[in-house]
């Protein structure tokens, strides 16, 4: 009895406050919102690109770089030498929209033939968009292919017609025909526990010794023995590996071991960024962003061992570089230095402090680049009343 | 991105003013894909999430250059999987949403620590949960939902108490054509107003989503129910895609991230305060 008449109380008082949310539920769903349309007090804003990958065709003098801040493709001369008095230099070309299917753009490639432009969307778009040596403006890519969220390095073998792809959120490489689009599938994939894919940044290739050189950031993924790999299955788990530099065959498929590993101390990896490797030489270059540095290893290096040469120092001017291409032909490597608004030259066999050959400036010398790339979220210091803006 | 890193602005930096701090580099152990950042002002520290190495890592306030985190949460018994995070100062917890649940660390927690409770169930609804933020004066958590390819669904708000565990229903939930939810990139709660604030940045592949814009709710509202404020996209806000939220109680502003504009934007806004 009096569970019933307690039922009954706690039944009356279920229905009244249902009443009470459906009364409240109609009040607020017929709410008309009170828009704030006013201008922003103060807007934190680099006005000038971040250069975030560049490729070299030095038969046409074709410089192309990527810029994550305004979201372009830029080409310039690559005998542009910006005059030390003058603002900035103007590219030949500029391709942006949103048209372009290009946003957050971390790799680029020329084709040695066409001149097509291949550009990377390393996050938001997860497209892969071709363009023609002509396309300028909101452009339309030639063709796009569908790739997997978190591409960063591309490598083209010609001979095979073969381009490589490094993806950061799947700790794979993956291989396509280079004419590939749409939604054609990989011809090959390297993933797995054996790996050692770990935050995969940039990537090379060695046609001569038939290799794939492969960045990593150590952002390690484990999981079980000889499982295919990916991210967040129920049986991984994270782990902060260092730096690293993995070389596998050419023509790897599957979860495969490395043939060896570049790791260690001496070795002076900090966030090794884009590679390129020059064959004549055989010497691999890596972008080190995070030490602002370009280190040059022997293609046969192995462990934990130093680079022959390291370009760093304030003379060279490179501060934060993910990008760097090789120009054989003229004996030059250009790195896209992303703190500076800058890409800088230098002869191949540059070592230490040195000042660059020419120098292509997209934003005043003494401006700070800001960096903000994809920001995400932001946070507020009420201590030392600063915005935290993580990219 | 090209380059992880987290930068200091002052907070009365316009254009092109420099940070006054960046953190990055090997030390700090920051990847990209860092949705959320949160300070904890009881204990100066700041907090951000690592997805690729799956870890939950805390600074300390003043935090410069190659610095190394100061607790770093990770390992097997961790199982983080969301890039997204809030703090809660008072009863020292970390709140990480993952999808179909949310995990909950002690605060000052190192190492390979599991969760000490887990929201997780059919009855809590969660499919998408991508962001949160806690509330620890009023006791509530509020989860974002998203739209995706695995749930058509539009997107959601859904207000748990803090303390839930297991397969609870939540309090309340918010979805629906006029509340134009449809992904939440950050989300911030106001204790003493009761109020919700989500940047709402359109689908995930819109380059310039035509409807994007900053809502903001009351704790009280349930159902398919319109934001109480709206600060919308436009040439007026120049807002083109607001990603990050935070609010500066103090001086009466909404501080908000753009990822179309790569950029930074503070607004007073002293009627929701």
């Amino acid at each position: 009895m009096i569970k019933a008449q307690r039922g009954g109380k706690l039944w009356l008082l279920s229905v009244l406050s249902a009443g009470l949310v459906l009364g409240a539920q109609t009040r607020t769903e017929d709410r008309k919102p009170i828009t704030i349309e006013r201008a922003p007090q103060r807007v934190i804003k680099d006005q000038y690109p971040s250069f975030s990958a560049v490729a070299i065709n030095p038969d046409e003098n074709m410089l192309v770089v990527t810029d994550e801040n305004l979201f372009q493709i830029l080409e310039y001369d690559r005998r542009e030498n910006t005059p030390a008095q003058a603002r900035l230099s103007e590219p030949k070309r500029v391709i942006s929209g949103p048209n372009t299917r290009a946003e957050m753009m971390c790799g680029v490639y020329i084709d040695p033939v066409t001149k097509e432009i291949y550009v990377l969307n390393n996050d938001t778009q997860n497209w892969l968009p071709v363009f023609s040596r002509d396309a300028r403006g909101n452009a339309t890519p030639s063709r796009y292919l569908a790739t997997p969220h978190g591409t960063f390095g591309i490598a083209v073998d010609e001979e095979k017609q073969q381009m490589y792809m490094t993806v950061q959120h799947q700790n794979s490489i993956v291989v396509y025909p280079k004419q590939a689009a749409g939604e054609e599938k990989p011809l090959r994939t390297i993933a797995g526990s054996d790996t050692q894919l770990e935050d995969p940044h940039g990537i090379a290739l060695d046609l001569k010794n038939r290799l794939i050189f492969v960045s990593n950031f150590g952002n390690a993924q484990i999981s079980p023995p000889g499982s295919s790999g990916g991210r967040r299955s129920a049986d991984t788990y994270g782990k902060f590996e260092p730096p690293s530099i993995t070389v596998y065959p050419l023509d790897a498929s599957g979860n495969v071991k490395p043939l060896r590993v570049i790791e260690g101390p001496k070795t002076r990896l900090n966030w090794p960024s884009q590679m390129a490797f020059h064959e004549p030489r055989q010497e691999l270059f890596v972008a080190n962003d995070a030490d602002d540095s370009i280190l040059v290893f022997r293609a046969g290096d192995q462990g934990d061992v130093a680079p022959i040469r390291a370009i760093k120092g304030p003379t060279t001017g490179i501060k934060n570089p993910p990008g760097i291409a090789l120009d054989i032909k003229n004996g030059e490597v250009s790195v896209a230095s992303m703190g500076t608004h800058a890409v800088l030259f230098f002869p191949v066999t540059a070592d230490g402090d040195v000042k660059p050959l020419r120098i292509i400036r997209g934003g005043p010398a003494n401006q700070v680049a800001l960096n903000i790339g994809n920001p995400g979220a932001v946070g507020y210091d009420t201590k030392r009343d600063q915005i935290l803006v993580p990219n | 991105m090209a380059h992880p890193q987290i930068a200091a602005f002052a907070r009365l930096a316009n254009g092109g003013q420099a940070p006054l701090r960046t953190v990055y580099g090997q030390g700090s152990k920051l990847s990209r894909t860092m949705h959320d950042i949160r300070y904890d002002e009881m204990h100066d520290e700041f907090f951000v999430v690592n997805p690729f190495a799956e870890a939950i890592l805390t600074f300390r306030g003043g935090t410069s250059g190659q610095e190394s985190p100061i607790r770093i949460i990770q390992g097997p018994h961790v199982k983080i999987g969301g890039n997204r995070l809030d703090v809660d100062p008072i009863h020292d917890e970390i709140f990480v949403p993952d999808g179909r649940r949310i995990r909950v660390y002690p605060r000052t927690a190192n190492g390979d620590v599991a969760p000490i409770r887990i929201i997780e169930g059919p009855d809590t609804l969660l499919t998408r949960a991508e962001s949160l933020s806690v509330d620890p004066i009023n006791n509530i958590l509020v989860v974002g939902f998203n739209k995706g390819e695995q749930d058509r669904e539009n997107g959601a708000l859904l207000i748990f108490n803090r303390t839930d565990s297991g397969n609870v229903k939540p309090r309340a939930i918010i979805r629906g054509p006029k509340s134009g939810i449809i992904r939440i990139n950050q989300m911030a709660v106001y204790p003493p107003k009761k109020l919700i604030v989500a940047t709402m940045p359109g689908l995930v592949d819109q380059m310039e989503p035509p409807d994007a814009f900053l809502g903001i709710w009351t704790y009280d509202d349930n159902g398919d129910v319109p934001p109480k404020w709206k600060i919308p996209i436009g040439s007026k806000t120049t807002l083109r895609k607001p990603f990050g939220v935070v609010l500066n109680p103090k001086n009466k502003e909404v501080i908000l991230s753009d990822m179309r504009l790569n950029s930074v934007l503070t607004f007073a806004v002293p009627e929701i305060f």
